[in-house]
């Protein structure tokens, strides 16, 4: 379980998270909302990146800001971001063994996990290709094997299909949903692609200039005539 | 696992074959002013590869160098003279008290990212170089500073290197004993640590790596290898020169790694060659030294422009095609 309780966040003169609550309590959730929402910022301050101004976040009874970033992530907390982030001079292997990398203990299961994990997202032969060599897709699956490594608790991912074909955005889909059976982690997901959010999502938060505008199942959500509008106004733009 | 570790790479085998020639064959050949030329460069060697693989590696670009080499030759020169220790205790202790020495002088930027490094080096760099102008380097003085005039008391060579030949094979094996000690970080949990540290600082504490401690790690490999190399710089001439150790030649210094090609072995000796064999060449063909400096300008220039990988990585890219041709038209 997550609770976001009052998160606010300020940039100077700009609001970025005003008093945003939530209780994410479903194996995968979405964050949803227009362009410059807050959602990315919601994230950073779940990872440390950003201080909340106000606010907590507890994840199954941890307090998460409280630890420094890469204490969160020896915690469980695992994240992908906007653009990934897959270390060219790495192979696919070193790039997810990176996430298991603490003490000298349990090398040879540490290797196996990896070898599993990459097999799971479907890369087991490129597991010695260099990052550098990878396609956008690979590198995105690469990603979600990392993400997976390590006794995760809490996965999250910023934008993962973008820029993906439909096809690789239902493959990837297909194994975000399946993280939870998995790793026992829960998920949370911001994407624009609302059809994908649909799909994986059992619960979504809305976001819109900071403020959470809608939260509950993802297709009462969608269905909220507040949710349309925020859409419908930044359609255009 | 250790597969992995000991796995060895046409470039290494290279490097390796390269350390066998400078250590059989150049002691036999070179006469005795070449063997200083030669010794000097190989120290520089070391350091360079410090500078280099922290800024191939993640990114961190160290302006202080040569400042540091100062630091492990002045306690080299300070043990020699103050105590009745073997050379090697000497040189660890040296090579130690310069990585703390670059600790506490990076220390305020390790948690600025770019250019603050940079910056926060030069100064060091020229801080050390006023200290080291100002008290000299000891010879065998009084008290702290241990210097005095006249001439310099005796500098205890390595009991397995009393002659320079024997010296320089000393060096080569420091050299790429280096070498191995940084490739041996790479392929652990440090490189790849440092690796998404290059990659984006975020990415890095995301996955977990402690990106501070991780830093200061590179710093000290960095610290211990220009204290080692400023150490037997000590140990080959006996005495050190406060000129050798300026601030403008840790930039230099830095500048030629770029230009040698600092992802290399082979970018490491480039950068040595240009600093040191260089300008003897120059002087030995009776050519104003300074000359070194125009082509130091222009290989810059061409670093900047045509190889990001510097001259190493041409030559590395033009091994490997011939290699991938050889290797095709060898096969029915
Ligand atoms: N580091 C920062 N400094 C100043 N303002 C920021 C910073 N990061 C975000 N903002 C502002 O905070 C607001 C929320 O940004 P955020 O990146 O969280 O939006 P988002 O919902 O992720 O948008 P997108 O869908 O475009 O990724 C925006 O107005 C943005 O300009
Ligand atoms: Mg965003």
């Amino acid at each position: 379980m997550i609770e976001v309780d009052k998160v606010s966040v300020r940039f100077g003169g700009v609001v970025a998270l005003a008093e945003v609550s939530a209780v994410f309590t479903q194996p995968v959730s979405g964050i949803i909302g227009p362009n410059g929402a807050g959602k990315t910022t919601l994230m950073n301050v779940f990872s440390g990146f950003v201080s909340a101004a106000a606010g907590r976040v507890v994840c199954d009874g941890e307090d998460l800001l409280r630890l420094s970033p890469h204490r969160r992530a020896h915690w469980g907390l695992r994240r992908s971001f906007q653009k990934e982030e897959i270390a060219n001079d790495l192979t696919v292997f070193d790039n997810v063994l990176v996430q298991t990398d603490r003490g000298f203990t349990g090398a040879s299961a540490r290797r196996a996990e990896v070898a599993r994990l990459i097999e799971l997202v479907g890369l087991a032969d490129r597991a010695d290709t260099f990052g550098r060599d990878l396609s956008g897709f690979e590198r995105r699956l690469a990603d979600v094997a990392k993400c997976m490594a390590g006794n995760p608790r809490l996965v999250m991912f910023d934008e993962p299909a973008g820029g993906l074909s439909i096809d690789e955005t239902h493959t990837l889909g297909t194994l975000i949903k399946r993280i939870h059976a998995e790793t026992g982690a829960q998920t949370l997901v911001i994407d624009h692609d609302v059809e994908l959010i649909s799909e994986i999502c059992d619960e979504t938060l809305v976001l819109d200039f900071g403020r959470r505008i809608a939260f509950g199942p993802t297709a009462e959500v969608l269905a909220d005539p507040a949710v349309k509008a925020a859409y419908l106004g930044t359609e255009e733009v | 696992m250790l597969k992995r570790l000991l796995h060895v790479t046409p470039s290494g085998a290279a490097g390796l074959a390269f350390a066998a020639f400078a250590f059989l064959v150049i002691p036999a050949l070179a006469g005795k002013l070449w063997l200083s030329v030669f010794i000097s460069t190989g120290c520089f060697v070391l350091a360079i590869a410090g500078v280099a693989f922290m800024y191939a590696r993640l990114g961190m670009v160290s302006l202080t160098q040569v400042g540091l080499m100062g630091v492990g030759g002045w306690v080299m020169l300070r043990l020699n003279h103050a105590a009745g220790f073997p050379f090697e205790v000497n040189l660890v202790i040296a090579a130690l008290v310069t990585m703390v020495c670059g600790w506490i002088l990076a220390l305020p930027a390790m948690r600025m990212r770019g250019l603050y490094l940079a910056l926060v080096t030069l100064m060091a760099a020229g801080g050390l170089e006023i200290i080291f102008a100002t008290y000299q380097f000891p010879n065998g003085g009084e008290g702290f500073w241990g210097v005095k005039t006249g001439s310099a008391d005796a500098f205890r060579r390595p009991w397995l290197a009393q002659t320079p030949e024997a010296y320089l094979r000393y060096v080569v094996a420091f050299v790429t004993l280096g070498f191995l000690f940084i490739e041996a970080h790479r392929r652990l949990w440090p490189g790849r640590a440092w690796a998404l540290i290059r990659r984006s600082e975020a990415a890095a504490m995301a996955a977990g790596v402690n990106v501070t401690f991780y830093k200061m790690w590179a710093f000290g490999i960095a610290g211990v290898l220009a204290g080692a190399a400023g150490g037997l710089l000590a140990g080959s001439l006996g005495l050190l020169d406060d000129a050798t150790f300026r601030a403008s030649e840790s930039v230099m210094l830095f500048a030629l790694a770029v230009v040698g090609g600092a992802r290399y072995w082979l970018g490491a000796v480039i950068a040595a060659t240009l600093y040191r064999i260089l300008p003897a060449l120059l002087n030995n063909w009776g050519v104003d030294a300074d000359l070194a400096f125009v082509i130091f300008g222009a290989g810059l220039l061409h670093a900047v422009i045509t190889a990001p990988n510097g001259i190493a990585g041409q030559i590395m890219d033009l091994a490997a095609g011939l290699r991938a041709r050889f290797g095709k038209g060898g096969k029915p």
